[in-house]
């Protein structure tokens, strides 16, 4: 339990506005008057965590095209940085890995080593099961199925104050609440920021809110008064900061997607200083065992979305870039060779994104062996040469600050690899 | 029952006690000399019996009867007067405990038949249901059989290898999403006579709301929700999706009131459980096999941990292990597109199923993917048995003490509180010792317990989403038009039935249902409960009142409150909504809001066409009852079982 409404603390911005139910309440307008020159956030930090359900072909992302063996392996997918006629080249970031040209929004903060690329990067369990993989690297125990909580529910819990929690601190903009969060801190699943409000009529919509008001502040059972109490404290806060036409920040350009619009409303929620520090969205379609392209198609569309969600995000937020950091991770990559259906199937290693201000970027970390059979695992697969909790424990610690890495992730022990500075 | 029977002859009769005891212990002679002494002796005990029976076979069913039918009309009456309960409070625990939901009628209702009669008719889970037969006709599919559905519904990535293979599509023009295949995939389904497996999903969803909603046998309902979340499967899983319906409709819910030991040998091989924790694929190891397939042991684990003897039941890794080992081969039949196809050839030979193997409908147990080595589990030695090891394994830990506490806490949190008092858990437990795990006798230990019934125990439960939904339903007496609408809702206020991912199904406890996020969505959800549209409900508030038409909001909310909240404190409720209520402006917003313009309603004064008017009134009215009742519904009173 943490002292509700202590979040409000937090929020002198905006809150003496017009406040949507008629008026701030009595103890937010002392609450921000106590704390005004006292901000308590000012290094609150975010993580945002992209989740890319379906396994990522990590290695037509960031392909090494020097490499013969891959090259013969694909042998209608294989991309060069060489330009060929009506042909996007892959943008050659060291010599040795080429990004695919739909994310060129990244190259800017590659070059500004903003941007870190993990290769090789998975998990140590071999399933090839997206349901069981992805349980796997939600809850962060590879080997555990029964673990109850998932990893990033466990950061907030390890984030170290207590007493500041709010109900913003940990949100999912999914439809419902991903394994990554199950557990027993509080986090909100939330698809839509707009709907978080007594809803219907404009013309009855506030005596509603205000009768169900009424009734939860009279409520006997302690659980619901109390959250009743949080939840009308939270509604007003988010609605009277809430833009009705939000307009992010340095003219950036959201994709008109699932994940443009989770990741708008993940920056309407850091700007707005609710008391966010661990934001999840996720993007879907990466399954690409059928026809997935090449710097056209399924797959160039999809991470076109990623890199262009992401950066838009980024440049949104410029003011608060110190203060967040966004992870992409996706549950296993796929087979180094191309299927009979210019697909590609389950495999083992993918790689990850890692974007922020602390980050040791404009390079690819990890291990990346020459694709040759023999190196391959189970002579198919790029073999996991970094285990997903290296990265992400390293993350926990040097930008959430979370020390106690031995309950984020049990039963493991590993050191960080130098992907944040 | 024959414990209740006796004892309710012990406080009236003695002699009819001493009677019905003799009788008692004659048949049970007669069983005990047939399982230990065989067919011989078995058939001298029935001699005995029968010589006997012929002298006083009169006079032992004569007053036999008179003791069965005296019992069936008073059992042993529940402790509640102890706790200081009225009838009518108690009537209320028992229906917010073992039904989906109750207005006040339905209290009545079981004090006129008797809160125990009630109790132990809803034990026996016979009610015939016509009605509710006739609404799940639509989605009659839900309840086919495995081998029915994988062969109607086949998987999506099927559909397309099938397509592919068929030369329907080209093998590169599979693309999801775009409208060439959309086409193909909807004209080839047409062509093939098979349904798209969505939408099976929505006919079982559907068929589970109605089911909570209106059967008869409500004690069932709860219980099978109970234990498929005690054995949690999940639609999140693809392999394990398709056999969830079948789950559900024929290894649960006819077992949700039998044996324990028999509903967890069903889960264990069932589809649905074999795919979701893999034990499907699960075989011995061979050091020198070319691929590497072995042990998966995330059955035997949950087997364990989840579904037995609990986390801190005593258990070690190696006991994990040894039993995943017992437990290899026990796997899937192969069915259209699912599993090994080659299985079945592996092991049979002609129509003959090979040594050791066995098929019974949708299981295999597979002696060649066996382990035959030795195996120990908690100190208990497994010889190689094939099949009948793993059966020993599952009534061997259903036998255990740690199993019996473990599954009776459950129970009692579902049922009782979020923190049940050890007492009756020691209750239920020994009671589930002592009847080798029948549920009826667990259950019925836990209502006869004081602690069942202790004041801090009254609503100290939260409603799930899902019954909250349902209870909004049964004490409105609605109808349900379209139950996906429905359950749209039960997901929004953070319950997204059968998609729990993990194993251990979603957790029981207050704070995990009402938190910041949800909370709102269940006042968003009884303000718009009483709209077709949002809710799929179509109900008629005038009827509930028996036709007795408010005179006010204020009026109306004291009807309504006394109906979904019967003894609840309503005193609170009504003062803190009275006002709004009362206020001048609340029929005009209402009528408005309804789209009863009150301007426009002055000049239909002049207007010839009365009805209209009354009409019109009428749907302000309408408006105004459903604003109250979905404050009703919204409120936290309503929140609590």
């Amino acid at each position: 339990m943490y002292t509700r409404r202590a979040f409000l603390k937090s929020s002198g911005l905006g809150l003496l506005g017009i406040g949507l139910m008629g008026g701030v309440p009595t103890f937010v307008a002392e609450a921000v008057a106590r704390e005004k020159n006292n901000p308590l956030y000012s290094k609150r930090r975010v993580i945002v965590c992209i989740f890319q359900r379906g396994a990522m072909d990590g290695l037509m992302a960031v392909s090494p095209f020097e490499d013969v063996y891959f090259r013969e392996a694909r042998p209608t997918l294989f991309m060069d940085v060489v330009q060929k006629a009506s042909e996007n080249p892959l943008i050659d970031l060291d010599g040795r890995f080429g990004l695919h040209p739909s994310m060129k929004a990244f190259e800017r903060v590659f070059r500004d080593k903003r941007l870190a690329i993990v290769h090789g990067i998975g998990s140590p369990n071999t399933t090839r099961s997206h349901f069981d993989a992805q349980d796997y690297m939600e809850s962060g125990t590879p080997f555990q199925k029964n673990t109850s909580s998932g990893w990033l529910n466990r950061a907030v819990g390890l984030l170290g104050h207590d007493n500041i929690r709010t109900p913003f601190s940990a949100v999912s903009v999914t439809p419902a609440l991903p394994r990554s969060l199950y557990g027993e801190e509080e986090a909100l699943a939330i698809s839509d920021l707009k709907t978080f409000k007594i809803q219907g009529n404009t013309a009855l919509v506030n005596q509603n809110a205000k009768s169900f008001e009424d009734l939860y502040d009279k409520a006997t059972n302690d659980l619901l008064r109390d959250t009743g109490k949080e939840s009308f404290e939270a509604m007003k806060l988010l609605q009277s900061n809430l833009a009705k036409h939000y307009k992010p920040a340095n003219n950036a350009v959201y994709p008109n997607s699932g994940l443009g619009n989770s990741l708008k409303q993940i920056a309407q929620l850091i700007k707005m200083d609710v008391g966010l520090e661990v934001a999840f969205t996720e993007s879907n379609g990466w399954d690409t065992h059928f026809n997935q392209g090449k710097e056209t198609g399924i797959f160039a569309r999809n991470v076109g979305d990623l890199s262009n969600a992401i950066m838009a995000f980024w440049n949104d937020i410029e003011a608060y870039q110190d203060d967040v950091l966004v992870m992409t991770m996706t549950e296993f990559g796929r087979t180094v060779h191309q299927n009979g259906t210019n697909g590609t199937d389950h495999g083992r290693a993918s790689c990850n994104f890692i974007l922020g201000n602390h980050v040791d970027g404009g390079k690819v970390h990890g291990i990346v062996d020459a694709l040759a059979k023999e190196n391959l695992e189970d002579g198919r697969d790029l073999p996991v040469t970094t285990d997903f909790r290296t990265v992400f424990s390293e993350v926990a610690d040097k930008h959430l600050r979370i020390k106690n890495k031995n309950e984020l992730f049990p039963d493991w022990n590993g050191e960080g690899m130098g992907v944040l500075r | 029952m024959a414990r209740q029977h006796s004892e309710c002859v012990k406080n009236k009769n003695g002699l009819l006690f001493l009677i019905l005891k003799k009788t008692l212990t004659l048949i049970q002679y007669r069983r005990l000399n047939a399982r230990l002494l065989g067919g011989f002796l078995y058939k001298r005990a029935n001699d005995v019996m029968l010589y006997q029976g012929k002298k006083i076979s009169v006079f032992f069913l004569f007053f036999l009867g008179l003791c069965f039918s005296y019992a069936q009309k008073n059992p042993e009456v529940f402790p509640y007067k102890a706790a200081g309960l009225s009838e009518e409070e108690a009537a209320i625990h028992l229906l917010s405990r073992f039904t989906y939901g109750y207005n006040v009628n339905d209290v009545g209702q079981i004090q006129k038949e008797g809160l125990e009669r009630w109790f132990f008719r809803q034990l026996r889970g016979k009610a015939t249901d016509k009605e509710l037969a006739e609404m799940l006709e639509p989605y009659a599919d839900a309840m086919l059989d495995n081998k029915t559905l994988a062969e109607k519904y086949p998987r999506n990535t099927r559909v397309r290898r099938m397509m592919i293979n068929d030369g329907y599509i080209p093998k590169d023009s599979v693309i999801n999403g775009s409208v060439f295949f959309k086409e193909a995939y909807k004209n080839y389904l047409a062509e093939k006579g098979f349904k798209p497996e969505q939408e099976l999903y929505r006919k079982f969803i559907a068929a589970k709301v109605l089911r909570a909603a209106f059967s008869a046998n409500q004690l069932q309902e709860v219980m099978t929700d109970f234990w498929f979340n005690h054995f949690n499967v999940s639609f999140t899983k693809p392999q394990s999706a398709p056999f969830i319906p079948s789950y559900e409709n024929h290894v649960i819910r006819p077992r949700a009131l039998g044996k324990f030991d028999e509903l967890l040998l069903a889960t264990a091989k069932s589809p649905a459980m074999l795919l979701y924790l893999d034990n499907a694929s699960s075989v011995a190891e061979r050091p020198n096999a070319k691929n590497k397939i072995g042990i998966n042991e995330n059955y035997a684990r949950e087997l364990l941990e989840l579904h037995t003897l609990g986390v801190d039941g005593g258990y070690t890794q190696k006991d994990v292990s040894e039993a995943a080992r017992i437990l290899t081969g026990w796997t899937i039949y192969p069915l259209n597109g699912y599993g090994n196809q080659n299985l079945i050839k592996q092991i049979t030979k002609g129509n003959e199923v090979q040594r050791q193997s066995l098929i019974e409908e949708d299981f295999v147990f597979a002696a060649n993917k066996h382990d035959k080595r030795q195996k120990t589990v908690l100190g208990k030695d497994f010889e190689n048995n094939g099949y009948d090891e793993g059966v020993e394994l599952i009534f061997y830990l259903s036998s255990r003490p740690q199993t019996a506490r473990f599954v009776s806490k459950k129970i009692a949190v579902r049922f009782v509180s979020d923190t049940p008092q050890e007492a009756l858990i020691d209750n239920m437990a020994n009671a589930f010792l002592a009847s080798e795990g029948d549920i009826k006798k667990i259950l019925t230990a836990m209502v006869y317990s004081p602690a069942f019934w202790h004041r801090d125990n009254i609503y100290s439960k939260v409603k799930t989403p899902f019954e909250l939904a349902i209870s909004s339903v049964r004490a409105l007496d609605a109808q349900v038009e379209n139950p996906n609408r429905l359950i749209n809702w039960v997901t929004r206020m953070g319950e997204k039935k059968y998609y729990y991912i993990a194993p251990t199904g979603f957790p029981d406890k207050s704070s995990y249902w009402i938190n910041t996020g949800s909370l709102l969505n269940r006042m968003n959800f009884g303000l718009s409960f009483t709209s077709n549209k949002a809710s799929g409900i179509n109900i008629d508030l005038l009827e509930l009142t028996r036709h007795h038409e408010p005179e006010s909001p204020e009026h109306a909310l004291d009807m309504y409150a006394k109906l979904l909240l019967p003894t609840t404190d309503i005193v609170t409720l009504k003062n803190r909504l009275s006002p709004l209520l009362t206020a001048q402006n609340l029929q005009k917003k209402v009528a408005k809001s309804s789209g009863a313009d009150l301007h426009r309603q002055d000049e239909d004064m002049l207007a010839v066409n009365t009805r209209k008017i009354n009409n019109r009134n009428r749907k302000s009215n309408n408006a105004m009852l459903a604003q109250v009742v979905g404050l009703i519904i919204g409120s936290p009173e309503f929140q609590r079982r």
